[in-house]
């Protein structure tokens, strides 16, 4: 459910990154609260992270990929159709 | 200590705590009340230090943007409050003038020192985080 007030809140241009971390865990044989007692956090944040809701921190996103011993591009996907920062 | 498990805990103790406080205020005993708060708020100390529980990153989200809103929200209506009740009785109006509405006026000012100590709370938190995560500072 949305608040109808979030007009009020100041937010940052939103950056669309997409990830594997269901893959990963289901290839570790990995449960949501298993993956989360590992890296950290609850599982309701690794289930807001696999549903693409939250944007984890850079601090948690390494560890992610620590665990599943792969770099972080193999996990995170920066969504290329966004906006180019470049120029 | 799981998180599952701690979360459980702590919401045992609050309901307990203000199960205690409802009994206390009920009975009008404040010693109760005050004893009952502290020994909750010493449960959760106890069981914060015994185990190893990080506060989640998202939930720390979470509360930064409710902040925000709470903020954005509270203090324009208690400022905006403490104009309209100090106003009138500013104004000269006739029915002011036999103080039987004075207590606009002092509701008004408390409201305007609350606004008054908001501000200033919000000010000061955030100069201190804006020099610790290193703003403010010109390159050289």
């Amino acid at each position: 459910m949305r608040l109808p007030i979030t007009f009020l809140i100041d937010s940052m241009e939103e950056v669309k990154v997409k990830n594997k971390i269901k893959i990963f865990r289901a290839m570790h044989n990995l449960t949501q609260e298993q993956l989360a007692d590992e890296i950290g956090v609850s599982r309701q944040t690794v289930n807001a992270i696999e549903s693409d809701k939250y944007l984890p921190s850079l601090g948690l996103a390494f560890r992610i990929a620590k665990l599943f011993k792969v770099s972080i591009e193999e996990i995170f996907i920066f969504d290329e159709k966004e906006k180019n920062y470049e120029n | 200590m799981k998180n599952n498990t701690y979360q459980r805990t702590r919401l045992i103790i609050t309901t307990f705590v203000l199960a205690v406080v409802f009994l206390a205020v009920y009975s009008e005993s404040y010693l109760l009340a005050a004893a009952g708060v502290l020994t909750g708020l010493a449960f959760l100390a106890l069981i914060r230090s015994g185990k190893k529980i990080k506060t989640d990153e998202r939930e720390l989200s979470v509360q930064e943007k409710a902040a925000r809103l709470t903020y954005k929200i509270y203090a324009p209506t208690l400022g905006i409050s403490a104009f309209l009740l100090l106003f009138p009785s500013k104004s000269g109006l006739s029915v002011f003038r036999n103080g039987e509405w004075l207590f606009t006026e002092t509701i008004g000012m408390v409201f305007a020192y609350l606004t008054l100590f908001l501000i200033t709370i919000y000010a000061i938190t955030y100069h201190f985080f804006n020099r610790q995560y290193g703003g403010g500072k010109s390159e050289k």
